[in-house]
């Protein structure tokens, strides 16, 4: 009966969603319609992130944190969403077969190797889904900073202020303190969701929406990929590189951090960016900013994530200068930074100093011999030598500023702040990267299939019109319909 | 280049990788024909200082500076027969100044030391083949720790061993399979395997790409303009190494999996929670919510570690709980008021007197309370 609570509550939300991106999209032009996992994936993502302006909004209006107000409220808004979508379900369907590309498949083995990679995927996210449910809220900052909040929101039954230590001890009568009061409410929400759910507080049940997030994630990038012309098997090949990077993971298994909702808002939110400045069609402008604006919302620092999106959108809206304005911006602010770092100023809770103090030892650990990111950051400069030219063509260049922003981000952030310490003792360094990774990869696997892409297409007979060539790699065959 | 060249590249990548390794990391014959001697913890004996034997592990615990314990062992080994001596310990704190000591019959009388490196709490393996005083026949081993410990380092034995290329690659198999189990750490950092690894997993597979890939550009050197040939190479070597390492966290989880499901599995949130590693705490905060009203009520939490400050705090919620994340200070007295509540667990330093109804802890600060539930280690007062 619980599972049936937790399950048709979180279908609701997820309903919601993907009813709203398909209408957002609907909207626009009829054939831009993206592939229904990117649909699929995005709208749970963007059905999450409603419900929690919507709690937010019951609890502004002295409503009760309940499921006769926050619940009557997501239902009459995926019925509102979604009626007019249900004549339209069966070409949905449709849609959602052709677009999986398998009718004209000219090599069956790709088939059976799609098949075998989504089974691996499968039994993985059962593994992690055991995990969730099993083991009661168990990481440092999910019960000193994150759960707390949940509790006292649905025990109470509404959004009671969270203070300062210093306010509390000064006599507040009404407001409550933890760890970092200050951090924002996304999180500790979507914990309340569950629990009023399932009407009883349980800690491990509460974060389902870690694992549907991560299901939500692959999805979303699968879908990017078919729609950025990967075949079924490379998509779903670049999905599994993302996806099964094992500190990602381990965010699922052991929930409760804000560290995983972060990264898939800030990549989603990225990517349906790159595809706005693709296109310039207002629905992806409206999804992309649906995402972006959750990303300050789920933890402080999303600030920073957002700010390194502006030289992305610069590159890619001045194809002329862009690049150079940003080359400037970015030395601009490395001089700004440093200049700053006199004063020693402390920002969001990172002391600015002005050492250079790289801390060589604890990236090495923490990137290349350890086990949170199989081989992502040996792969990454061979692929960019590799797949140079591609780097900074016309089309990838505001995602590479928006992941070479975030490099710096981090490699500032880690060298001239308090927080070098917390990359010796590998506290903060890898969960700091998680944040920008799935993009970082998701980058890395378009700058191969473009790069393979080209050349396939440079070798092939130049006639009047040249047909359209797809790769053919030998262990990530292409199969597109 | 199909894609089985190139998978048996990657093995051929992988097999030199492994050799090359074998040839730095082997400090001498490949095969010796010694086998590997071990000391439990009950065939060491205690020389000096203070141990206890305990569930098959000797702990050594002292706060002295200057105390110095050693645990030693009868031997009878050829020294030109064994290069390698591990001693097995956990809990050793950095920078902890730890002696491997023998005796020889080569020269009974002299005490010979070399220094044993520690890392994450545990002792590093010692070549002693290249050491002059390693010489003739080995007739007794010691490890000499040297204080303060104060918290408890456990040794579980010794290994001496030959050190060929088996019982390397061996070890370092134990290495990158170890499980790991979720930690404390395990939300910031997934090692992969032993905390500390000579090789690790991540890197022989780096090098196998790396090699197979020069092996690619061997076989290809007339076409490596052909760019195209390299990604697809580059892709296909990675994808392979990918797997393996997926392989091996998959196999991980699946551990894991078992594991919690030991732990937690069919169980209810309450019993999940009387099976967790803060089950004694649970369960006294669960007794002292029952003292306390329905309503939530102001509380502070006192406790000296700050993992069962914030442990106790997060059972109490919904009451209005203080507790500081990060140092074991309370709060001064006077932001304190009569009918807040105080819970103090495993918390030296905090004194009640009785006759007066009258709490007092650091720094002679005093308040008004009623005792409302004791429990081992554990206190509930309201304050007035």
């Amino acid at each position: 009966m619980d599972a049936a609570r937790l399950i048709l509550a979180w279908a609701v939300v997820w309903i919601a969603g993907v009813a709203l991106v398909r209408r957002v999209y609907s909207a626009g032009a009829a054939d831009r319609v993206p592939h229904p996992a990117w649909m699929a994936g995005a709208g749970f993502l963007a059905g999450a992130f409603v419900l929690t302006l919507v709690m937010r909004g019951v609890a502004v209006a002295g409503g009760p944190l309940a499921l006769r107000t926050v619940g009557v409220v997501m239902v009459v808004l995926t019925l509102a969403l979604w009626l007019p979508e249900l004549r339209r379900v069966r070409a949905w369907r449709m849609a959602f077969f052709d677009a999986a590309g398998w009718r004209s498949a000219p090599w069956p083995a790709a088939r059976i190797l799609w098949y075998a990679l989504l089974a691996w995927l499968a039994v993985r996210y059962a593994l992690l889904l055991g995990e969730v449910l099993r083991q009661p809220l168990f990481p440092w900052d999910a019960w000193t900073q994150w759960g707390t909040k949940a509790r006292v929101w649905f025990e109470l039954h509404h959004m009671v202020p969270f203070v300062s230590a210093i306010t509390w001890l000064g006599g507040s009568t009404s407001g409550y303190v933890d760890a970092a009061p200050h951090y924002p409410a996304t999180v500790p929400l979507l914990q309340v969701w569950s629990s009023l759910a399932l009407a009883r507080w349980d800690d491990a049940w509460m974060n389902v929406p870690w694992w549907l997030l991560g299901v939500a994630l692959a999805l979303a990038l699968y879908g990017f990929f078919r729609d950025q012309g990967l075949a079924p098997l490379f998509a779903l090949t670049g999905t599994w590189l993302i996806v099964s990077l094992p500190i990602l993971e381990t965010h699922v298994a052991l929930a409760g951090y804000a560290d995983l909702p972060l990264a898939c808002y800030l990549t989603v939110g990225a990517l349906a960016g790159f595809t706005w400045i693709r296109r310039r069609t207002w629905p992806d402008t409206a999804v992309a900013l649906l995402f972006l604006c959750a990303v300050p919302m789920i933890k402080i620092p999303g600030w920073i994530w957002l700010a390194t999106l502006v030289p992305g959108l610069v590159a890619g809206l001045l194809p002329r200068h862009g690049l150079r304005i940003v080359v400037f911006g970015w030395v601009a602010a490395i001089v700004a930074i440093f200049l700053l770092g006199r004063y020693e100023p402390t920002i969001f809770n990172y002391r600015l100093h002005f050492d250079l103090n790289v801390p060589w030892h604890g990236l090495v650990e923490a990137y290349l011999s350890f086990a949170n990111w199989h081989l992502l950051f040996w792969v990454l400069p061979a692929i960019l030598l590799a797949t140079r030219d591609r780097v900074v063509s016309q089309e990838l260049v505001p995602l590479t500023v928006v992941v070479g922003s975030g490099a710096l981000f981090l490699l500032l952030g880690f060298s001239l702040t308090s927080a070098a310490i917390w990359v010796e003792d590998q506290s903060t360094v890898n969960r700091a990267t998680l944040h920008l990774a799935p993009l970082l990869a998701a980058w890395m696997v378009l700058l191969v299939h473009r790069a393979l892409t080209a050349r396939a297409s440079e070798k092939a007979p130049q006639p009047a019109q040249a047909p359209e060539v797809t790769p053919a790699l030998p262990a990530v065959p292409t199969v597109d319909a | 280049m199909e894609t089985r060249k190139l998978v048996l590249l990657f093995v051929a990548g992988l097999a030199v990788t492994l050799a090359l390794y074998l040839a730095l990391a082997v400090p001498g014959d490949w095969f010796p024909s010694a086998k590997a001697r071990y000391w439990t913890a009950k065939d060491l004996r205690l020389a000096r200082g203070a141990a206890n034997l305990n569930d098959g592990e000797w702990v050594l615990q002292s706060p002295d500076a200057n105390a110095v314990i050693v645990l030693s062992g009868d031997a009878a080994l050829r020294s030109t027969d064994y290069r390698v001596m591990q001693w097995i310990a956990v809990g050793l704190p950095p920078g902890a100044e730890v002696q491997l000591l023998w005796r020889t019959d080569y020269e009974p009388a002299r005490l010979n030391s070399i220094r044993v490196p520690v890392e994450s709490g545990r002792l590093r393996p010692v070549v002693v083949d290249d050491n002059p005083a390693w010489i003739g026949r080995i007739t007794g081993i010691a490890l000499a720790v040297r204080g303060p410990l104060v918290q408890p380092v456990r040794i579980r034995g010794a290994i001496a061993k030959p050190m060929g290329a088996a019982e390397v690659l061996a070890d370092r198999w134990r290495e990158w399979f170890a499980f790991e189990g979720w930690s404390g750490t395990s939300i910031n950092t997934i090692v992969g395997g032993a905390d500390v690894q000579d090789f690790p997993l991540t890197w022989a597979v780096a090098f196998a790409i790396l090699i197979a890939l020069g092996f690619y550009a061997g076989l290809r050197w007339r076409s490596l303009r052909d760019r195209r040939g390299i990604v697809v190479a580059l892709v296909a070597l990675t994808l392979c190494g990918w797997l393996l390492l997926d392989a091996r966290w998959t196999a991980a989880l699946v551990r894991q999996s078992r594991e919690t499901a030991r732990f937690y599995g069919g169980k209810d949130i309450e019993q999940k929670h009387l099976a967790a590693e803060d089950a004694e705490l649970y369960q006294i905060v669960q007794r002292a919510k029952q003292t306390m009203p329905a309503t939530p009520v102001r509380l502070f939490v006192a406790a000296e570690a700050h993992y069962f400050r914030g442990r106790a705090a997060y059972h109490f919620y919904p009451h209005n709980v203080y507790f500081d994340a990060r140092n074991d200070r309370l709060p001064p007295a006077s932001a304190m008021r009569a009918g807040d509540w105080l819970f103090v667990y495993q918390r030296p330093g905090i004194q009640f007197d009785r006759s007066q109804n009258m709490l007092r802890w650091d720094d002679g600060q005093t308040h008004a309370a009623e005792v409302k539930m004791i429990a081992p280690g554990a206190a509930l007062f309201r304050l007035m």
